[in-house]
């Protein structure tokens, strides 16, 4: 028995179209956001660099390893349902989920570590954009938890087949842009300075 | 028999190691302190290099022919030239 590997091409990104457009909207929204913290960060270099020097990046190093590999295990559970896996689909979306909560863990020790050091959004303009960016992102994090966990129930039901999983390809690029903009996120909020 | 394999797996694993270890060089050069121009265009070129690689291999964009191939990319390029002219303006 050979196994032949076969890329198509296809007009049309995985899952409901209709997240794809819901992404684009989100990312514009990340754009926008990077592209205000960059430029206002011109006028306030010293102040950006003092206070991006305090933030904790061993933390940020766990969060974007936690969400990199998170990303990798939706792709295997795509590829698993693909493969008409429903039980191995369901595996790697609970693995998946477990990083996504160390996610979660970690930055609400960082959150809990400002608050007690009495930071706040109008502490100055660097915490502003750090915790309103972060903060952005971390309710997406949260979302798409939610999302992959409503996706994992289904598939252990039996409710996805390698001919029908629409969903779990629709809950995965969801996920994927959360990791997607935490990859931009993490370097400029943390380490570019 | 014949499989038909959108997403290659390996080729996956093989972009996870190199997201990984692209993410820890970013760590490493925040950790030593290396700040200035170069340093931070780097690691935006990392940044810029590991988002492609999630649109292309995990988000299946690769294969796609058309318009949808394109926004991911293109959300890369416009944010993250932004970010890099801000930078460079500011040495």
């Amino acid at each position: 028995m050979q196994t032949q590997v076969v890329v198509e091409s296809d007009r049309y990104p995985p899952g409901d179209l209709a997240i794809w457009i819901f992404i684009l909207a989100e990312l514009a929204a990340f754009g926008a956001f990077f592209g205000a913290y960059a430029f206002t960060r011109m006028k306030n270099v010293e102040m950006f660099n003092h206070y991006q020097s305090m933030l904790d990046s061993d933390a940020a190093l766990i969060n974007t390893f936690a969400l990199i590999t998170s990303s990798y295990f939706v792709v295997r559970a795509v590829a698993s349902i693909r493969d008409n896996n429903n039980q191995g689909c369901v595996r790697w979306l609970l693995a998946a989920l477990v990083m996504g909560a160390i996610f979660l863990i970690v930055k609400s020790q960082e959150y809990a570590h400002h608050i007690n050091e009495g930071i706040t959004l109008s502490t100055n303009t660097f915490y502003m954009f750090y915790l309103s960016l972060t903060f952005f992102h971390f309710m997406h994090v949260i979302m798409g938890m939610v999302i992959l966990a409503a996706v994992a129930v289904k598939a252990k039901r039996g409710g996805y087949s390698s001919q029908q999983h629409t969903g779990v390809e629709t809950g995965a690029s969801y996920w994927h842009m959360v990791d997607l903009v935490w990859l931009i996120l993490f370097p400029l909020v943390y380490v570019m300075r | 028999m014949k499989k038909r394999v959108v997403l290659g797996i390996r080729a996956c694993t093989w972009v996870w190691l190199i997201m990984m270890s692209l993410t820890l060089v970013t760590y490493l050069i925040g950790q030593f302190g290396l700040g200035g121009l170069s340093a931070s265009l780097t690691v935006l070129g990392f940044a810029l290099l590991k988002g492609q690689m999630v649109g292309d291999y995990f988000m299946g964009l690769k294969r796609i022919q058309g318009f949808w191939r394109w926004p991911v990319s293109l959300w890369l390029f416009i944010p993250g030239g932004l970010v890099g002219i801000a930078f460079t303006l500011v040495g």
